[in-house]
């Protein structure tokens, strides 16, 4: 059992987050105060606006009694003050624990608001060791408030992470767009746009998160889910990219992607010379999941990548099997009690971690990046935009004074 | 007509010897200063101490024109009675420029007057800032005891003086630490000493000269000549590494084992460095320094932050050339005595993410766009400053980065943020693809701390805009949305991103473009007397005076811009 948890917060965090970023739809944290609070503060820092979280603010009586009737009420509340589309009731661990019937509220309220769509996710308890999947939980539940549409003919969805993907993924649009593929994507800034998901044919996730999502489209939407592999790097925008102009017939897709990789392939050339002269071991530890997508971009570079995953679904095992074959990448699933422990035994280079790790990683002087800093990492762009600027932005230098002014003064 | 291009504006923030001489005596306790001056140059003088330091005496002979042109001897005989009377310390005579034009004898008054302990500083007109400050320094010295016993482990700290920025601060903090080692300061050399600490300052055994690039030097070397006290100022006590230097060269020189005390002080510095909020912020930040009265912060700053916390130093302006030599060896753009026209020009060109400077500095900039501003030199206008934030030391190194972590990270976070309770839903707005393609390279532009919630902003913000005209998201709305609403300011990188044709953008950088009204592009709706006033704002501002305005008359629940609220705008920012 390990002593600490590396994570950035509890996936009702990532929950109310990717939530938090969807027009039309309003979070509503079902859990008690010290919840509430805390995931209050902790989504603050990603959410865009809206930035009070609804909560019920479960209290001891709930505990005993119930908490179904705050619940109810609290819904409406929101409704007559907003009147949102859709409320998504964030089940937190408390009232999981006493059994509540959300589901009984919710047949309730539609038919007291048929206006009104409210659906559930469960976070908390339910995925203890897996921030990013709160996202996964909240996307279905938006999906389950969306009717059945036609599909369009030869049209493709692509299946985001978090709600920072909402309106992030020009990158990889963009080329369906010119190569003339109906294209859907997942998350969207609006809940209308997000809707239309369920219009594709065929449906393609792009990170390692969204198996719910995929699953939960393809039982109830039909279509079906195809996992390529996550679309970042060089290679892994090329492959996924190729992939499906191969399944789409579209000789366009191929020449676009010919045409990038001609324009990229130089500035790779050059980090890729940059990467092996300074022969870096990057420690990749946990993350919103981009511990492994961000950890296959520096493995294109030539880095010796080592990866502590947030989560072990599907999708991920399939994106583990490409990067062991493809880079030589080392995956750590074992626990560890302290990341301490690991830095001593990979020795890194530089380490990608989330906030809290930082104090450990910085007081033994390896330079660390924050791993919640770098998303939305799809495409060419942002990879030759991150090895160009690793060297600079890891500041070993300033790592070096701080070695001289701690060797001399610091005993 | 004169040809006025060749101008220069720099004086205006550029205090002289007069200043110099009189700040030097201002803040000697228990001394009386007399300014042989008109009112009026006293009034001001007086006044602009204030703005900076909590209380001065200042007297003055309130010269007429006629005084000046007969003679003002007389004046200066009957003042100078008065103040003696009064039994003060010490008396010093600072001559104003008018005086030193027709050379009014102070001397002979003095002589006749017969009052002790009484100095007279004739700054030279033309004279700078720390020629005024030598001049009160070394004159000083003729108080000075030189037959007194040396006290052990002393120091004399030198170059403080009323009005140098933060120097109660810095002084506090360096005595804190020399007491940490056992040392005492045995006087400041001026501000804050009692006019009997100025006449014991030969009882100290050493002199730190601790704003070097600035003032003090020159009274250090005649220290050293007639009281035989060596000087140290190497080493600027600013930033942990060099705060250590320079404790531990102080300690060297007298035998001082401080290693404990040191390593203390570094093992706490390192825990604080080791925090969250420190390198997360700090590595991706970008800073310019405009400290032309303040050298030695330009320098110490500087390095500290460049090389312990990482934030690239974009710009410098100064006004003495070594201390520029030192600081180009890690930035390229160092400006000497520069315009403040010059100035804001390359902070358009740089674009830091804050700045440190005086008061023409946080003006210009805040015109440009510029948010994040840390005052860290004079003229300040109106500044209040205490013992408490240091910019030297342990504790300055610390309070450096706090107040930087502080102004910009918050800033720029808030930047990013809606509103609490915003609407639920503005609806589907497609974009452009050459839009979706600037965003994305406008993304890379923006530090990994602020970029993801920093491109929701200007996609909503886009989105906004394409609603309220009806169209698309084009490039032309993104390049409006990302110049207004972008955390900070980050136009001069923008250009790369956009073509010359996705205009209507403001012609920020083409400064004596005319920027006509019409193309300005509007997001309330404006009278025309609202319109008219923009006719006296500098092309280069115009656009940044309509968005500034909007979110004036926003903020104050108007949904138009009227004449009126134009001008409460303007009042409001002291224009």
């Amino acid at each position: 059992m390990p002593l600490k948890h590396y994570e950035h917060c509890c996936s009702t965090i990532q929950a109310l987050a990717s939530l938090g970023k969807i027009e039309g739809v309003i979070p509503l944290l079902h859990g008690p105060q010290p919840c509430s609070y805390q995931n209050q503060v902790g989504s603050m820092s990603c959410r865009p606006a809206n930035l009070v979280t609804a909560g019920t603010l479960v209290n001891k009586s709930d505990v005993i009694f119930g908490g179904e009737a705050g619940l109810k009420q609290q819904v409406k509340n929101l409704y007559e003050k907003y009147h949102p589309r859709v409320i998504v009731i964030i089940n937190t661990c408390i009232p999981q624990l006493i059994g509540e019937d959300i589901e009984g509220v919710i047949i309730e309220l539609k038919q007291e608001i048929p206006d009104l769509k409210v659906s559930t996710c469960l976070t908390g308890f339910n995925y203890p060791r897996s921030m990013p999947l709160g996202s996964d939980a909240a996307w279905v539940a938006v999906i389950d408030t969306s009717e059945k549409q036609a599909k369009v003919p030869g049209s493709i969805g692509l299946i985001g992470r978090t709600g920072q993907d909402a309106g992030n993924l020009a990158c990889l649009e963009m080329f369906f767009k010119k190569a003339e593929i109906p294209c859907f994507v997942f998350p969207t800034p609006h809940l209308d746009s997000m809707s239309s998901i369920v219009r594709a044919e065929k449906y393609y996730p792009i990170h390692i998160t969204p198996w719910l999502t995929c699953r939960h489209l393809s039982e109830h939407f039909d279509g079906d889910v195809e996992f390529i592999e996550i679309p970042v790097g060089i290679q892994g925008t090329s492959n996924f990219l190729r992939a499906i102009a191969e399944r789409q017939n579209s000789q366009k897709l191929h020449d676009l992607v010919d045409d990038e990789e001609k324009r990229v392939r130089p500035e790779l050339e050059k980090i890729r010379a940059r990467f092996a002269g300074e022969k870096v071991r990057m420690l990749m530890v946990d993350g919103p999941a981009n511990e492994v997508s961000v950890g296959k971009i520096f493995a294109e570079f030539g880095a010796e990548v080592f990866v502590v995953p947030s989560m072990k679904n599907k999708f991920y095992q399939q994106e583990k099997k490409i990067m062991q074959e493809r880079y030589g990448v080392t995956f750590i699933e074992e626990d560890f009690d302290l990341l301490g422990d690991i830095i001593d035994a990979v020795k890194p280079t530089a380490v990608s971690v989330e906030f809290q790790a930082q104090p450990e990683c910085v007081s033994r002087l390896v330079p660390t990046f924050i791993n919640m800093l770098y998303l939305c990492e799809y495409g060419y762009d942002y990879a030759i935009d991150l090895g160009t600027n690793f060297f600079k932005n890891m500041h070993r230098p300033v790592y070096e004074t701080w070695q001289g002014l701690m060797k001399k003064y610091g005993g | 007509m004169a040809d006025t291009k060749d101008f220069k504006m720099q004086e205006l923030h550029t205090p002289s010897a007069f200043e110099g001489a009189l700040w030097a005596c201002l803040g000697i306790k228990g001394a009386d200063t007399i300014f042989h001056s008109p009112p009026g140059c006293y009034i001001n003088q007086h006044v602009n101490a204030l703005v900076n330091d909590w209380t001065c005496e200042l007297y003055s002979t309130n010269l007429s024109y006629a005084h000046i042109m007969q003679g003002a001897e007389d004046r200066m005989e009957s003042t100078l009675k008065k103040i003696a009377a009064k039994k003060p310390g010490a008396i010093m005579i600072v001559t104003a420029p008018t005086v030193e034009v027709t050379r009014d004898d102070v001397e002979g008054v003095v002589k006749k007057v017969g009052s002790r302990d009484t100095l007279i500083i004739h700054p030279p007109i033309g004279g700078s800032l720390v020629e005024g400050k030598e001049a009160a320094f070394i004159k000083l010295l003729d108080l000075v005891d030189a037959n007194v016993e040396k006290i052990p482990k002393s120091v004399n700290i030198i170059g403080p003086t009323f009005s140098t920025f933060n120097w109660r601060a810095d002084v506090y903090e360096l005595t804190r630490m020399l007491a940490g080692i056992g040392v005492t300061v045995n006087c400041v050399y001026t501000a804050g000493a009692t006019i009997e600490q100025i006449k014991n300052a030969a009882r100290a055994e050493l002199n730190l000269c601790i704003y070097p690039f600035d003032s003090g030097m020159g009274v250090a070397r005649e220290m050293e000549k007639r009281f035989g006290i060596p000087c140290k100022a190497d080493i600027i006590p600013i930033g942990f590494g060099n705060s250590a230097a320079w404790l531990e060269s102080v300690a060297a020189f007298f035998k001082i084992d401080a290693k404990k005390y040191l390593k203390e002080c570094m093992a706490n510095a390192f825990e604080f460095i080791s925090s969250n909020m420190v390198f997360t912020v700090t590595f991706e930040m970008t800073a310019a320094l405009s400290l032309e009265n303040h050298n030695t912060y330009a320098v110490g700053i500087s390095e500290f932050l460049n090389k312990e916390v990482g934030v690239s130093i974009v710009m410098a302006a100064l006004s003495n050339p070594e201390a520029g030599s030192r600081i180009k060896k890690l930035c390229d753009n160092v400006l000497i005595n520069a315009t403040i026209e010059e100035k804001r020009d390359k902070f358009v060109e740089t674009g830091p993410m804050v700045i440190y400077g005086n008061f023409y500095d946080k003006k210009v900039s805040m015109d440009a766009g510029f948010k994040n501003f840390i005052f860290s030199d004079i003229p300040t206008i109106g500044y209040l400053s205490s013992e408490n934030c240091p910019f030297m030391g342990f504790m300055g190194a610390k309070y450096l980065v706090e107040g930087l972590v502080n102004e910009v990270y918050m800033g720029i976070f808030l930047e990013t943020k809606g509103e609490m309770m915003g609407p639920i839903s503005s609806g589907v707005v497609a974009w452009d693809m050459a839009a979706e393609q600037a965003m994305l390279k406008v993304g890379e532009m923006i530090p990994h701390f602020v970029r993801a919630t920093a491109l929701k902003k200007l996609h909503q913000e886009s989105e906004k805009l394409a609603q309220e005209r009806g169209t698309n998201v084009t490039v032309g709305i993104f390049r409006e949305v990302s110049d207004k609403f972008t955390p900070t300011k980050f136009k001069a990188k923008f250009s790369q991103v956009f073509d010359d044709d996705t205009a209507p953008a403001p012609a920020i950088d083409a400064e004596d473009e005319e920027v006509p009204i019409s193309s300005l592009t509007f997001t309330l709706s404006w009278d025309d007397a609202a319109k008219g006033m923009l006719e006296l704002v500098p092309s280069p501002f115009r656009q940044a005076a309509v968005s500034g305005t909007e979110d004036y008359a926003r903020e104050h629940g108007r949904s138009d811009v009227i004449g009126a609220t134009v001008e409460e705008f303007r009042k409001e920012l002291g224009m």
